[in-house]
């Protein structure tokens, strides 16, 4: 019972952290954030360039990886433009694509969690039964002189 | 073809000597007592830095160490790079959470004091880790190089200049030069990524060894009692409830990972003045506060010398602990435990201070 609490302890933890994610200022695209993958305070004209030059090859490379070569060639022009950003990144999704598989990514994480625990709970209290009722120990030798275990024909 | 895996299977275990190994630890017994659950903050450091590890290598890929290509590249990895965001902020919260750990880990070793012998040796190779992780997260803050980490480590490397005779020097090997520079930058990463690896997984490799050869220390008052401590099966009994932390911790840090994103702020100029609010990392605060609260000059020497000629004395003693604290059980055993709840309230009282 109480092993059945603690996955819907954490099931209910996945299902508030979704519902968190959907509604976290700080995480939610704006509508510049959806341009561009991060969401930048404050942008300077200068700067602003840059970074949707920058969206472009990032909307195209794939997702579910940080290794993205087409995405890091593409950008390469941007980089090399000597201009100096002055303002900060405010982390953000890159797009509702990214947004919803990171939610259902972390909803995936959280119940897989609660259901591992779960079973290891189960396994740990075998173990746990096993080792009290010492059935992997050896019986005790009948012989005194003698501490190793009794074998066949003792 | 077909394989005979027995037969692979024996191959290598002729030669990595696999068996003993498992044996070994299907033989290995856990104490069970009051403090048991203190055991679990060791396995958890290595828990962090596993993922440490792996984002730090995956965020190596697209970093420059360089003065122009720095911020640059933090702001790629960060804007560019599918959930570049969350792969940094992954590395920067388990860098936190490992440090919080070694912490607390090496504070329930003082206070339920099993330094004692035969433990010396594991304390001390344990302050060592707590040293070369602070290390890590001090070489680690510069790297993105924005106005904040710059400040940072020009307070931070500028200290050592108070010790007398070597400190200019110090200060001069960890800057590259007379200030902080590009060089400096440079530097710091091959520390973070090459030299401190190394020493890490070198004074990790005695630590474990050691833990596995004098095992894991029983309450102080059973010792002395000559109790038999009940204790449980290292395999599967102990590990398993070790890898249901180790799965509730690592959902923690991707969930905090997620919702506290650390942000960049602009290239750091070097030529402009220091922003307001420099604050270090949230590990050296308590020691920050400690440097601003001394006086400029204290008679022929500065303020500051004598604050970190207090720091390091306090850092030795607490090095060669085991040795101070020789009577556990008496008198001086107590005064150590207070000392180390002192520490404690000191080091939080000193932190919040810095931040208000």
């Amino acid at each position: 019972m109480r092993g059945i609490r603690i996955v819907i302890l954490l099931a209910s933890a996945a299902l508030v952290l979704s519902l968190g994610l959907a509604a976290h200022p700080g995480q939610a695209p704006s509508a510049q954030a959806t341009k561009a993958p991060a969401k930048i305070e404050t942008p300077s004209p200068s700067a602003a360039a840059p970074a949707a030059g920058q969206a472009k090859p990032a909307a195209k490379a794939p997702q579910g990886g940080v290794a993205s070569a087409p995405g890091a060639t593409k950008a390469t022009p941007a980089a090399k433009a000597p201009v100096k950003r002055t303002e900060t990144i405010v982390p953000a999704f890159a797009g509702i694509k990214e947004k919803t598989a990171v939610i259902v990514f972390y909803i995936w994480l959280w119940l897989s969690i609660a259901v591992l625990i779960y079973f290891f709970r189960l396994w740990v209290r075998e173990a746990d039964r096993v080792y009290q009722a010492k059935y992997y120990e050896p019986e005790p030798s009948p012989r005194k002189d003698n501490p190793l275990p009794p074998v066949l024909g003792d | 073809m077909k394989i005979d895996l027995k037969k692979v299977g024996a191959w290598f275990d002729d030669r990595l000597a696999i068996t003993p190994i498992v044996r070994y630890a299907t033989k290995k017994e856990v104490p069970q007592h009051e403090h048991s659950i203190w055991y679990f903050t060791g396995s958890s450091i290595l828990l962090f830095l596993a993922i440490q590890i792996v984002t730090g290598i995956m965020l190596a890929f697209y970093y420059k160490p360089t003065l122009e290509g720095a911020n640059d590249s933090v702001a790629r990895i960060m804007t560019e790079m599918p959930l570049g965001w969350l792969v940094r902020s992954i590395h920067s919260w388990s860098a936190t959470f490992m440090i919080a750990f070694v912490m607390l880990h090496m504070l329930a070793i003082w206070i339920t004091k099993s330094y004692r012998p035969p433990r010396e040796s594991t304390w001390m190779t344990g302050m060592m880790l707590l040293v070369v992780s602070m290390v890590f997260g001090f070489t680690g803050y510069l790297l993105p190089w924005d106005d904040l980490s710059l400040s940072a480590t020009k307070v931070g490397t500028n200290i050592p200049n108070a010790i007398p005779v070597v400190g200019k020097w110090v200060t001069q090997f960890l800057r590259g030069g007379d200030d902080v520079t590009g060089d400096t930058l440079t530097r710091f990463f091959l520390f973070h990524v090459c030299i401190l690896p190394l020493v890490i997984f070198a004074i990790l490799a005695v630590h474990m060894i050691l833990v596995q050869k004098e095992g894991m220390s029983v309450p102080l008052k059973d010792e002395i009692a000559k109790k038999k401590v009940p204790s449980l099966p290292f395999w599967p009994n102990f590990i398993l409830r070790e890898v249901m932390i180790w799965l509730v911790l690592l959902g923690t840090l991707m969930t905090i990972a997620l919702l506290f994103a650390p942000s960049l702020g602009p290239s750091a100029d070097l030529m402009a003045p220091a922003p307001a609010g420099v604050k270090p990392e949230w590990y050296f605060l308590f020691l920050f506060q400690t440097l601003k609260i001394f006086p400029a000059n204290m008679g022929p020497v500065t303020g500051e010398f004598v604050a970190v000629v207090i720091i390091i004395l306090t850092v030795v003693a607490i090095f060669f602990l085991p040795f101070l604290d020789n009577k556990p059980g008496g008198k001086k055993g107590k005064f150590w435990t207070y000392a180390g709840i002192f520490g404690l309230i000191y080091a939080i009282v000193f932190s919040i201070w810095s931040l208000l």
